[in-house]
């Protein structure tokens, strides 16, 4: 489905990706984890179409479409969700018109039709208790005032209501209590099917206990250095990036 | 011949017809002669002046406007231009002359009174007297004083406008809606729209301003009139949609007696040049203000505004929120007086004015004036420009919603804070698809 192939991407002088390859196949859930700083959240914002980035070289390709080439709207389309490490507050745009927006473009481009007002409550009133958050959320303004878990948990909740092909969720842990991962976690699984890919990018373990990844990869200084099965995650808890990092200057 | 000149030639000739017009009806013209000879004393303004340092009126000095002249629009054009009609009384103007054909008489309330200044002058002239001309005055007012020469020139040269009057304590639930239309489809023409608004003691009521030009290169001038008893409260908006080879410069004057609250959205979105001055006197205790604005300018348009308000006496309370968005080579001002008079202790005035740019050639200018003579006073100003937000712009795009759209999103909320505050559901979505309309 998603097909890393030598990414190489830079901003401004400094070069972040250098030379990332990866593929995610249907039903597949593939962690990320790295130190700070090792180009993860990079990675995500460049699948999700952020401009700020220089790709120098590599492709970037879901179910066979070139990704780079799209705009971020059409990479939506297209299926593709990020979960923002960081989301974005929006004073002025109601949750509710913000999701009805971005659900019936979304739906626009696929050439489906636009969901009536019913419909669309009724959607997104069953998403909303997936992730145990209160109705009132709705008609706040998009993660003005919420709390970093709520704010979390919201990416989750639209991620739920817009049902993508591929996901990106970066760093959706950090910064929740046991309770909230649980929540979040839960959220994803109930999200998890045959033909649906997760790249759940991390920096902690503790995630992968509740969202049990088939592969994890470790990103280190723009590349990724090891992978393996879900074991590797616990390994790195216990023994620390720093092992890599020793492992590396070991081999050099 | 100068340019400006010949300008003024145009003026006189429109004066002399004017003039005529009105002698033939009898009318006293020394009112309107003292007007005129204000207006030439100082003739037209160059961005020289400093009141005008920001509002290049070479159409004015270029163009040759006439009289206003008769025609005939139908509804659905007016329609055609977005302008929507809520339920209520509405009563229009089609180049400054009533038209009944394009407007909704209703039932009022005993005593309430919507009509036309000239029926109004003829069925009801004490009241009339009463007011007209008296609120529109810099005289008597502390501080450096306005400009007011366009003002002197409606006086001189208006020939019809509207009249509303409730009576104390009489409520009016339904808008109240006054639409100028303009059409300069014969060639150039200026037009002097005028309002009055009398409310009693007590009076409620909702009164919408709208300026719609349809064709052709207009100035239009109009000036407003509004007297607030005690305990009254209006709620007033406007609305400022020329076209975009118009010249829109109005004058309101507003006149608040002690308890009154006025609340008023002053919104500007056409005309190639567009100013209006909004002039709040208040002049008993514990008066509650509300200016709050919103500008959409695209294009090469100019559009300003410039509040004054005149806290003369103690305890009252003015608010102040004006919202700017400025895309392409549109640039826009901002000028907002505040004169608190030594009596005036316990003034509470905010005032909050904000720029958004659209685009790199946007310009914008804000100016804050405080003069303050009293000591015990909380005044506050705050003036921003700013971007459209690129990690929100990204977030919306990010989950699918279309460039333009989101634009469009960012810019209404925004603008949200000033246009929600419009309780007629109706009028307020007329102000939503404005923005949305002029952004995409
Ligand atoms: N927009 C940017 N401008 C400048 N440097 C950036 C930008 N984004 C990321 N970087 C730099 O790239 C490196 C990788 O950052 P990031 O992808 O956020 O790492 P991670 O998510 O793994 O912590 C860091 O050194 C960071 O400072
Ligand atoms: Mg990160």
């Amino acid at each position: 489905m998603l097909t890393i192939d030598q990414l190489h991407a830079r901003v401004e002088e400094k070069e972040i990706l250098r030379g990332i390859s990866l593929t995610v196949n249907p039903g597949e859930v593939h962690a990320i984890m790295g130190p700070n700083g090792s180009g993860k959240s990079t990675l995500a914002s460049i699948l999700a179409g952020k401009s700020d980035y220089e790709v120098t070289s590599g492709s970037v390709t879901l179910d066979g479409e070139d990704l780079l080439e799209l705009d971020p709207e059409e990479r939506a389309a297209a299926g593709v969700f990020l979960a923002f490490q960081y989301p974005v507050e929006i004073p002025g745009v109601s949750n509710t018109y913000f999701l009805r927006s971005a659900l019936n473009a979304v739906r626009k481009a696929r050439g489906e039709a636009e969901l009536t007002h019913n419909e669309f409550m009724a959607h997104i009133k069953s998403k909303i208790k997936l992730l145990e958050l209160d109705n009132s959320l709705l008609s706040r303004a998009v993660n003005e005032g919420f709390s970093g878990g709520e704010k979390k948990r919201n990416e989750i909740f639209q991620m739920a209501v817009l049902e993508p092909k591929f996901a990106v969720l970066d760093e959706t842990d950090s910064g929740l209590d046991i309770d909230a991962l649980r929540i979040v976690a839960d959220g994803v699984n109930a999200l998890r099917s045959e033909d649906r890919g997760f790249l759940v990018i991390t920096h902690y373990q503790r995630l992968l206990n509740y969202i049990v990844p088939d592969f994890v990869h470790v990103l280190v200084e723009g590349r990724i250095v090891k992978s393996g099965g879900k074991e590797l995650a616990l390994e790195l808890e216990e023994k620390g990036y720093g092992w890599i990092e020793e492992e590396l200057a070991a081999k050099a | 011949m100068t340019e400006a000149t010949l300008s003024m030639n145009s003026f006189e000739t429109v004066f002399q017809t004017v003039r005529a017009l009105l002698g033939a009806t009898g009318a006293d013209l020394s009112v309107r002669d003292a007007a005129w000879s204000r207006f030439c004393a100082v003739g037209l303004p160059t961005t020289r002046d400093e009141e005008f340092k920001y509002l290049p009126l070479n159409r004015l000095y270029e163009t040759v406007y006439g009289a206003p002249h008769g025609a005939t629009v139908s509804r659905e054009q007016v329609a055609a231009t977005g302008l929507t009609t809520p339920a209520g009384f509405t009563l229009a103007f089609l180049n400054a002359e009533p038209a009944p054909e394009l407007s909704m008489a209703c039932s009022l309330p005993r005593g309430v009174v919507v009509t036309t200044l000239s029926q109004a002058r003829e069925e009801m002239p004490e009241l009339v007297e009463k007011y007209l001309s008296t609120v529109a005055t810099f005289d008597g007012k502390l501080g450096s004083t306005n400009d007011a020469r366009f003002v002197d020139l409606n006086d001189a040269l208006w020939q019809d406008g509207a009249f509303v009057y409730v009576p104390a304590g009489v409520v009016v639930e339904d808008p109240i809606q006054i639409v100028y239309v303009t059409t300069a489809n014969l060639g150039p023409i200026m037009t002097q729209p005028r309002t009055l608004v009398v409310m009693e003691q007590g009076a409620l009521a909702r009164v919408a301003e709208c300026f719609v030009g349809l064709e052709g290169q207009a100035f239009v001038n109009p000036l407003t009139e509004v007297v607030l008893g005690s305990r009254a409260n209006l709620e007033h908006l406007r609305f400022q949609d020329e076209t975009l080879e118009s010249v829109h410069i109005g004058n309101i004057f507003v006149h608040q007696e002690a308890d009154s609250v006025y609340s008023s959205i002053n919104t500007q979105f056409g005309g190639d040049t567009g100013r209006v001055d909004l002039n709040v006197f208040l002049n008993g205790e514990h008066t509650e203000t509300w200016l709050d604005g919103v500008v959409v300018g695209a294009g090469e348009q100019t559009l300003e505004n410039h509040t004054r308000i005149d806290h003369a006496k103690p305890n009252c309370n003015s608010f102040e929120v004006y919202k700017n968005v400025l895309k392409d080579k549109a640039s826009g001002s901002f000028n907002g007086k505040i004169f608190v008079y030594e009596d005036a202790q316990k003034t509470d005035a905010k005032q909050t004015n904000q720029g958004m740019l659209l685009s790199p050639t946007a310009t914008f200018n804000t100016k804050p004036q405080l003069e303050i003579f009293a000591d015990d006073v909380k005044c506050t100003h705050g003036a921003t420009v700013g971007q459209l937000r690129e990690d929100a712009l990204f977030y919306l795009r990010a989950r699918g919603i279309p460039k333009d759209q989101a634009q469009a999103l960012l810019v209404y909320a925004f603008a949200a804070e000033v246009i929600e505050k419009v309780k007629v559901d109706s009028l307020r979505e007329m102000m939503t698809e404005k923005v949305r309309a002029k952004l995409s």
